[in-house]
């Protein structure tokens, strides 16, 4: 265990310092705040934009009141709206642009509700100052100006102000709509990246296995701890430094957000389920295990980096099968197919990383799947460790299926 | 030193008795019996792909072998790992990582904790002239440095058994004479020592004791200087300033300069050395001729292969 422990400290060690792992772990939090920095100055100017082109209240309005409804104008709107005795006036008025539009109320206008609106440059507006509550808001006052007291008038200018009240948590609100998305989405992302780590932690051993096996310096290292040794080591060396990663990342997050947004956003779709957090980090320890062992042996089959990375992509296609099928998750969740698939050890992990939050998952299905991960991991550890010893030591060529079937038989 | 009268006495630190593996149903070592005593030099020595590495693989217990059994340190194969230094044929060290960092880790993975480690490293590093590179990478050493380093990274932990496979190979003539001179001390400070090599002619003044394979048998076994005097022909090398005419019991002679070969028939070196000093032949240098090892491989082979 003592040897174990040194093979996961200089693994960590080594790696952290590695170029890409350090890219790696920076890129997440800089593209974060690159994004942040763009939503922040895009945003600014795209307000400002639309304030300039859509918002009436921004421009001083004309009236032309033929109902008689509006004269005189109520002191509250007095700033920004200005009554003319006829159109004429008006229009020129709009020809300096003393006004910006210019609304024109008929006699008929309690029956039909027809404004006329008129404007130099053409009928954008219109739409925008219907939704507009500053619109509302002045026709509401000064149509009720004697008949309804002001609270009531501002009530129906303003009639619905929603107020979220759920059944669950004991009626305690939650976080407003916006926490249903982030129930579904927080998970799967969260997932997504978790799966992200396994690949690039089990990718640095496979990178670490080859190199020390084109670099010679394997033998030596056998010599001083056995297969399986070195290879426990490698794996909790590496899966120390992808928990690192992460940390780092979620950290960052927080600290980008202000802390209050990223906390929330994580914090509640997963405390809202508790299981399917303490689910997901069994998965993710499992399902690195499971990865970390294979491309360990994987690593050491090849006779150059690359060889061993493409025999790797045959293993990293099947953890990645669950996510090609995520589509159809979301429509039915516990379809036969990703039922079995969760079964499956090589596709378990991810699989079940993806599942958990968007549904109620059968009992049965958790407790089959970390069984067979608990029994196949061993497994793998020690078939892994006997082709990891046989292919360390072949150099120059690689071995074929037969050689690795009798490695396997031969332990 | 010669330590012929220990050979008897000390406790054999290797033992193998009928080691055999089988690769595909090619047999690279094929019963080999053999021992390694305490504070002796041992060479495994032979033609390439005579099954030295293999055989040494099963001793470090990174290849099982098909039968046979074999102790090291008194224990099976794996089990005194901490206890022996290895220098396989096969070599290399981490190129991205600093020089004393390897030797730490490498010590460490033999059960050596680390502040020794480092200290042992530094001196080791001072021994073979590499302490000003002690913080550089290793791939910025040169290839005769690396090939120190190599050397040390095999014994920094201060093993009791140093087994080398092929320590010279690759080597320039002066690292060969480096790591000469650093067995030679590492056996008077009492370690026992394995080397292999298919290069006799560089090992045989280094070894006590040989072991001589080819194709996976054993050619020749035991004390070196044994092996030569009972291998080597009936011959005296004589320097002298005076003609040689015919001596009884000398067959022929060679002449080249002042040196005489002599093969002798039916006499020993001293009946002759006593017939020169009667004859009042003045002698200037008088040894008796041994074949080198390679030419004693050779004419056993060929001999075997004939029988």
């Amino acid at each position: 265990m003592r040897k174990v422990l040194i093979v996961a400290r200089h693994e960590y060690l080594v790696n952290v310092r590695r170029v890409g792992f350090i890219a790696m772990t920076a890129l997440v939090p800089l593209l974060g705040a690159a994004g942040l920095l763009i939503a922040a100055f895009f945003g600014g100017q795209a307000a400002a934009f639309f304030a300039r082109t859509f918002a009436p209240e921004a421009q001083d309005l004309g009236v032309v009141d033929h109902l008689g409804a509006f004269t005189p104008l109520l002191p509250d709107y007095q700033d920004r709206f200005s009554l003319f005795s006829d159109e004429e006036a008006g229009r020129a008025a709009l020809q300096t642009d003393e006004i910006a539009s210019l609304l024109v109320v008929r006699e008929d206008y309690v029956e039909s509700g027809h404004v006329a609106v008129i404007t130099k440059e053409g009928g954008f507006n219109v739409a925008i100052m219907e939704d507009s509550d500053t619109m509302r808001a002045f026709f509401v006052d000064h149509l009720l100006r004697d008949e309804v007291d002001p609270a009531l008038r501002e009530r129906l200018a303003d009639p619905f102000e929603p107020v979220l009240v759920s059944l669950e948590g004991e009626g305690e609100p939650e976080g407003g709509p916006l926490s249903i998305i982030l129930n579904l989405l927080v998970p799967y992302f969260l997932g997504t990246l978790l799966i992200m780590t396994i690949f690039v932690s089990s990718g640095y051993l496979l990178q670490g296995v080859a190199k020390e096996k084109t670099s010679r310096v394997m033998e030596i290292i056998l010599s001083s701890v056995t297969a399986q040794e070195l290879l426990a080591g490698k794996v909790l060396g590496l899966g120390a430094l992808g928990l690192t990663q992460m940390t780092i990342w979620l950290l960052s997050s927080v600290v980008l957000s202000g802390g209050a947004v990223g906390l929330l956003g994580i914090a509640i779709p997963l405390l809202a389920r508790p299981e399917v957090l303490v689910l997901g980090l069994v998965y993710y320890l499992l399902g690195f295990l499971v990865y970390a062992v294979l491309m360990g042996a994987v690593g050491a089959l090849g006779t150059t980096q690359q060889e061993s990375q493409q025999l790797a992509g045959i293993f990293s296609i099947m953890a990645a099968i669950p996510l090609m099928l995520s589509g159809f998750m979301f429509a039915n969740p516990n379809m036969t197919l990703v039922r079995v698939l969760s079964w499956f050890p090589l596709t378990a992990p991810t699989m079940m990383l993806l599942r958990l939050p968007m549904a109620e998952v059968p009992i049965i299905d958790i407790v089959g799947s970390i069984a067979v991960l608990i029994i196949s991991i061993p497994i793998i550890l020690w078939a892994g460790s006997k082709v990891f010893r046989m292919g360390l030591l072949m150099y120059g060529k690689r071995p074929s299926l037969r050689q690795v079937m009798k490695a396997l038989r031969e332990a | 030193m010669r330590p012929n009268g220990r050979r008897t006495m000390a406790r054999p630190v290797l033992e193998t008795r009928n080691l055999v593996k089988r690769y595909d149903g090619v047999t690279a070592v094929d019963d080999l019996s053999f021992k390694v005593y305490e504070g002796e030099i041992f060479g495994l020595l032979g033609p390439n792909g005579a099954g030295k590495t293999t055989a040494i693989r099963t001793i470090m217990d990174i290849l099982k072998p098909d039968e046979g059994t074999i102790q090291v340190l008194g224990r099976p194969p794996g089990m005194a790992r901490e206890r022996i230094g290895y220098l396989p044929e096969e070599r290399g060290l981490y190129r991205d990582l600093k020089v004393l960092d390897v030797l730490v880790y490498l010590a460490e993975l033999k059960g050596t904790p680390r502040p020794v480690a480092h200290q042992r490293a530094l001196t080791w590093l001072d021994r073979v002239e590499l302490s000003d590179w002690a913080r550089r990478k290793v791939r910025d050493l040169s290839q005769g440095m690396q090939q120190k380093l190599q050397f040390v990274a095999s014994l920094v932990h201060d093993p009791e058994l140093l087994i080398l496979d092929e320590p010279f190979q690759g080597l320039d003539p002066i690292n060969v004479d480096l790591v000469r001179t650093l067995m030679r001390e590492l056996q008077r400070d009492g370690k026992t020592m394995m080397l292999s090599s298919h290069q006799m002619n560089l090992v045989e003044v280094l070894c006590d004791r040989i072991l001589l394979i080819d194709d996976g048998k054993a050619v020749l076994y035991g004390p070196l200087d044994e092996i030569k005097r009972r291998h080597s022909p009936d011959a005296v090398r004589l320097r002298t300033s005076a003609t040689l005419d015919a001596l009884p019991g000398v067959a022929r002679i060679e002449q080249r300069d002042d040196t005489f070969t002599l093969t002798l028939e039916g006499i020993t070196p001293q009946d002759l050395l006593r017939t020169l000093v009667e004859q009042g032949i003045p002698v200037e240098a008088f040894e008796v001729a041994t074949a080198p090892l390679e030419d004693i491989f050779i004419a056993v082979v060929k001999e075997r292969n004939d029988a």
